[in-house]
């Protein structure tokens, strides 16, 4: 049974951080609970009060500016990302992940800011949120500020927002000209064994630069600069880009995995290298629609 | 301290008020308070799907969904497929197609094929697999369960 709190339901930001002011600190921030409860029920968190987010109107909704910059508010589900008209048109990425993302009642529930504010190493979203050098928006009694995805995740489970601070959205940058972002993983059970994010911009028929994240095969989602260094130069046609592809994988090759009920590390680092190759395909697929 | 709140809900069209303790999922709420014991717990940790219920027509897992999270909302369960007696054609189908053995796994099955085929009436195959993934059988192999989904999906065009 989940260890007995108290449950507030503030109606603003203002009263959310009354609320967590009035707790005393000894409070967790709560929306879809798919993280929270799981771990409350297991007996390793405890709380005297949940403040339930689900009703601040600050942290909901989904816009896009004319450029396909988008902003996701943190209390936005899974569910609702992937079908999003704004996220379909201007990051398909996205909404493709977001309907692999554990099952249909989670994501019904479980939302993008939660996902994040859990930093569980696993996570779908921040493995693709960092390749795309996505943003959050962070607010707290202090005021407010915003990071990267790997300035907020610092290590398992553990991120860089204060107490009582919580997450407001998610910025993800419009797409430049000739830009393509993709995501590929796999998963055996509710949680990635490995996943990649690929960011590719496209110019004269070949990759001029491009950012590589992988998830869940270390305690934390990484950006690996020499992967993306490593697909540069290469030309955006699938038979020559698989054949280029070795030096972008022999640094994946390198990654100092972390053995997992999923695999051992040789086989996830095996895997990163396959789903590398299928989302850089993706990505200059994009990137040449976007051309 | 041991805080109670009220909340009023619709549980198969009949309201509900109750006072409950916030950490009361709706699992908990449905079985021990109401009696609905169609319901099932099984993982108790949103993976299996045997306690998947609707609130306000989306599926849920009652185990990690709490009771709180449901006031002012309306509910269904398995209790509230049936009209007087008479099945709906899902769950026809279900028989027809034989498309239970042991039957814990089946109340989740259906409310979740119920979401699926309200949204989406005339599924593919694939799209029924899809639908139900997240919705573990260990009896039938699911072949039945899919057969059972379109089945009813035919019986509704």
């Amino acid at each position: 049974m989940i260890p007995r709190f108290a449950h507030r339901r503030p109606r603003s930001l203002a009263d959310a951080f009354a609320a967590f002011d009035a707790a005393g600190g000894d409070c967790a921030w709560y929306a879809g609970g798919t993280e929270l409860l799981a771990v409350m029920k297991m007996g390793f968190a405890q709380f005297g009060t949940l403040i339930d987010l689900k009703s601040v109107p600050e942290l909901g909704g989904i816009s896009a500016d004319a450029d396909g910059a988008l902003r996701i508010g943190a209390t936005v589900t899974h569910r609702e990302i992937e079908r999003s008209p704004h996220v379909l048109r201007h990051l398909p990425g996205l909404a493709a992940l977001e309907r692999e993302v554990a099952n249909i009642r989670v994501r019904n529930t479980g939302t993008l800011g939660g996902n994040l504010a859990f930093a569980e190493p696993h996570s779908d979203p921040a493995t693709f949120l960092l390749a795309c050098d996505a943003r959050v928006e962070l607010a707290g009694p202090a005021g407010a500020r915003e990071m990267a995805i790997d300035e907020l995740i610092v290590g398992p489970l553990t991120t860089s927002r204060e107490a009582d601070e919580l997450l407001v959205a998610i910025r993800v940058p419009a797409p430049a000209a000739g830009e393509g972002r993709a995501y590929a993983k796999l998963a055996f059970f509710e949680r990635p064994a490995a996943s990649v994010g690929v960011r590719v911009r496209v110019v004269d028929g070949a990759i001029a630069d491009a950012t590589v994240a992988v998830g869940s095969l270390t305690d934390l989602p990484i950006v690996l600069p020499a992967a993306g260094a490593a697909l540069a130069g290469l030309p955006a046609e699938p038979a020559a880009l698989d054949a280029g592809l070795g030096a972008a994988i022999a640094v994946l090759g390198e990654i100092d995995a972390i053995p997992d009920h999923n695999g051992s590390a040789d086989y996830k680092r095996h895997l990163a290298g396959i789903l590398l190759g299928r989302a850089v395909t993706q990505a200059v697929e994009e990137a040449r629609a976007h051309a | 301290m041991r805080e109670t709140v009220e909340i009023s809900l619709q549980v198969n069209e009949r309201a509900q008020s109750l006072r409950i303790e916030p950490r009361e999922t709706l699992a908990d709420v449905l079985r021990d308070r109401l009696g609905l014991t169609g319901t099932k717990v099984s993982c108790d940790a949103q993976v299996c799907g045997a306690c998947t219920v609707l609130v306000d027509g989306r599926t849920v897992s009652a185990c990690t969904f709490l009771a709180v999270d449901a006031d002012g909302g309306a509910v269904r369960t398995v209790e509230g497929l049936a009209r007087d007696g008479v099945l709906t054609p899902l769950q026809q189908a279900f028989i027809d197609e034989a498309a239970f053995q042991c039957g814990f796994c089946t109340p989740g099955m259906l409310m979740a094929a119920t979401a699926l085929l309200e949204e989406n009436p005339h599924p593919t195959e694939d799209e029924v697999k899809e639908g139900l993934d997240g919705n573990l059988c260990r009896c039938t192999g699911y072949a039945p369960i899919v057969a059972a989904v379109l089945r009813a999906a035919e019986a509704g065009r």
